[in-house]
């Protein structure tokens, strides 16, 4: 049922995606309104989805590869609504929204079948710190998408081209103040999962911190997120040098999220 | 019956001279000052020109009237006027001025309130220009059904070229650029500051466009003091001494530069340390200066933009090839508006025609009617209710079909066959005439 759904949720997707990738075609603001509209559909069905599947296997469905790309799918959706309502994002859903798409068909091509919940994971620990985790996924996704806008758009400037992308996507000062908002919160629920994880395998497996890889690398690309905000903060690292820092930030992600599952073994082998 | 000068009733010339046809000493000449309109009005009305219309900017003077005269002769009316207003010469009608009637005054009138006959293609002012003559002219009396009706649909027409191309999308003047980067770079430019140094005729004219962006902040700096002092006062903007040029550059987002300085103001280096201050905010330098004020290298520092004026020069041939491209989409849209609008014309043309068609059938009708039922005796209120019924379907399926052919053809020949026919007087067509101008 749940599975039924999410393809529900996906065809909302989609379609809002057309819609988005015509603003950016055309560049005309008048499919504005669908858009949003099949994104809202889409999200909404989302969240039904991952209620119904909570309801049918019993725990926080953030368990595999499947569950927890729908619910990085559904995390980016839910930030780029409030986004959306932040600020004037214009075209940016015509990036955002083929993101959200993909991720949710890539999530559709593992086994989604509901598997009785390995002992180890059953705790309240579960929702806690994979929902942090993932939040903080999502958020780092969206910073790195508005990163490579950025370095798009400012080149356009900066090599005095004829202004065709930026036109279409917020003025550089506002991307670059969205991307520092997508960095602070990504740290601090990246952080908060971190910490939540600690705790918890200090219940479980008695020890707080193991070294396995995912912390390992949890680890590294928690310092990188550090070292970028405190150049921010302290020199006044801004526009392209954030953004590249935070496409290489982003590389880490990607590596703890998922090159260490499919390339390595050992504790935390779920996700 | 039905006369022959009576079918100019719709017709619409325009009469009039514009950049293209006429060089600037004849154009200054036919300028008109708003204040001489009324009186003019006066003058046209008396020579028997129902309706006009006049639109008078540094670039074209135009006159658009309706007249019950034979178009030859209303035509004829309005130059006497302009020889005699203008001191116009007889042989300028011929060589600098254009004549259109019907179809192609719509399109003239559509091409111009769109901007694809100014100057600068595309510009917006011409239809802010065209709304004023309007509102003059109708305040002053001057319009009646047919040019309350054209001026409305050339607004229309406008709007619609303006929402569905970009013919006047991408910016052409120095200035607009100026500000479209800005504003690609900032976003919202009202809490912005900028900082302009030199306070010539340039500074003056671009800073009115960024006050007219909501920007407040405006800090201004010269060699002479007392020149940045007098700009300060004229645009309400801040002086400060040249001395702290640097100080200032920490504080601002953009910067204006437009000194008569024979080598460069503000090099890298200087630049450079200044973004360390600034913690790397950006910083938008546009400098039309000619020698530049700034050095280009200040481009490739993070986080700051430079523009001179020859880049913004090459961004509007770029711009304007654009609008060239937009201004065929415009074309064809301004000639299915006038295929519709004339269509639209003829069909009321005959409106008299067709009111008049039916009131007499209904006439025939009753007046037969009551006859019938006079001769009748003893007939119950449901037999004449049908009765009433029937003979109304007769006559509205026998008129139908007339009616859409006249509505389909128009004023053509079948409109006289017809109107010869109905045997439409022509007091009836001057009671419809009255009637649609009030």
């Amino acid at each position: 049922m749940n599975v039924y759904l999410l393809y529900i949720a996906l065809t909302f997707y989609l379609a809002s995606t057309s819609f988005y990738l015509s603003i950016l075609i055309t560049n005309t603001s008048k499919v504005e309104k669908p858009a949003l509209y099949f994104l809202l559909l889409g999200f909404s069905v989302h969240l039904i989805s991952l209620i119904v599947r909570y309801l049918e296997a019993g725990y926080t469905p953030i368990t595999n590869i499947h569950e927890s790309l729908s619910f990085l799918a559904f995390s980016i959706a839910g930030f780029f609504l409030c986004l959306k309502r932040a600020y004037k994002v214009r075209a940016m859903g015509s990036v955002i929204l083929p993101l959200v798409s993909i991720l949710l068909l890539w999530a559709l091509a593992f086994p989604a079948e509901i598997k009785p919940l390995p002992p180890v994971l059953k705790s309240w620990w579960l929702p806690i710190h994979a929902i942090f985790a993932f939040f903080g996924n999502a958020m780092f996704f969206i910073a790195f998408f508005i990163s490579l806008l950025y370095l798009i758009i400012e080149k356009e400037i900066k090599k005095k081209r004829k202004l065709t992308l930026s036109e279409r996507f917020p003025s550089l000062e506002t991307l670059d103040r969205i991307n520092y908002k997508c960095i602070s919160y990504g740290f601090l629920f990246l952080t908060v999962g971190i910490i939540t994880g600690s705790i918890w395998a200090g219940f479980v497996w008695r020890s707080y911190w193991n070294w396995n890889s995912k912390e390992t690398w949890s680890f590294i690309t928690w310092i990188v997120y550090v070292i970028l905000i405190h150049n921010r903060l302290a020199i006044g690292w801004r526009g392209r040098k954030t953004a590249y820092m935070m496409i290489l930030g982003f590389l880490f992600i990607l590596f703890t999220f998922l090159g260490v599952n499919f390339l390595t073994n050992g504790l935390h082998s779920y996700v | 019956m039905f006369n022959a000068p009576r079918t100019d009733t719709m017709r619409l010339t325009v009469l009039g001279l514009n950049h293209n046809t006429a060089p600037i000493e004849i154009r200054e000449k036919m300028f008109i000052q708003e204040s001489d309109i009324p009186e003019l009005f006066k003058k046209i009305k008396e020579s028997g020109i129902d309706e006009s219309v006049i639109i008078s900017t540094c670039n074209r003077t135009e006159i658009c009237f309706r007249s019950v005269l034979h178009h030859e002769e209303s035509l004829k009316k309005i130059k006497e006027i302009f020889l005699q207003v203008f001191q116009a010469q007889p042989e300028w009608f011929q060589n600098f001025m254009y004549v259109f009637h019907n179809e192609d005054a719509y399109r003239h009138l559509f091409l111009v309130a769109s901007g694809l006959d100014s100057l600068v293609i595309g510009e917006p002012e011409i239809l802010g220009q065209i709304k004023d003559a309007y509102r003059i002219a109708a305040f002053n009396n001057a319009t009646g059904f047919l040019l309350n009706k054209i001026f409305h649909k050339t607004f229309n027409v406008a709007k619609r070229i303006r929402t569905e191309t970009k013919i006047g999308y991408n910016p052409l003047s120095i200035s607009s650029m100026a500000i479209e980067l800005a504003k690609k770079i900032f976003g919202e430019l009202s809490e912005k500051k900028i900082l302009v140094i030199g306070a010539g005729e340039m500074c003056r004219t671009a800073l009115k466009y960024f006050q007219k962006e909501g920007l407040q902040d405006v800090l201004i700096i010269n060699r002479t003091y007392q020149k940045a002092c007098q700009l300060a006062e004229d645009i309400t903007g801040t002086a400060y001494p040249f001395q702290d040029l640097s100080e200032l550059l920490v504080k601002v987002d953009m910067v204006l530069t437009s000194t008569g300085s024979e080598k460069p103001l503000i090099d890298k280096t200087f630049i450079y340390a200044i973004m360390k201050k600034r913690k790397n905010r950006p910083l938008f330098f546009i400098d039309i200066a000619v020698p530049r004020d700034i050095v280009p290298e200040v481009n490739d520092i993070e986080n700051v933009y430079l523009y001179d004026i020859d880049d913004l020069k090459e961004l509007a041939r770029q711009h304007f090839s654009d609008r060239m491209k937009e201004s065929e989409k415009a074309h064809t849209i301004i000639e299915k508006e006038v295929d519709k609008f004339t269509k639209t014309l003829k069909q009321l043309n005959m409106a008299p025609l067709i009111t008049h068609m039916i009131s007499s059938a209904e006439e025939t009708r009753s007046k037969e009617l009551k006859k019938m039922l006079q001769k009748l005796k003893n007939v119950d209120d449901d037999t004449v209710n049908s009765i009433d019924a029937l003979t109304k379907t007769i006559t509205h399926k026998l008129l139908h079909s007339h009616i859409t052919l006249i509505k389909e053809n128009g004023d053509g020949a079948i409109g006289e066959v017809l109107k010869k026919f109905f045997q439409l007087e022509e007091e009836d067509e001057e009671e419809m005439d009255t009637r649609d101008k009030g």
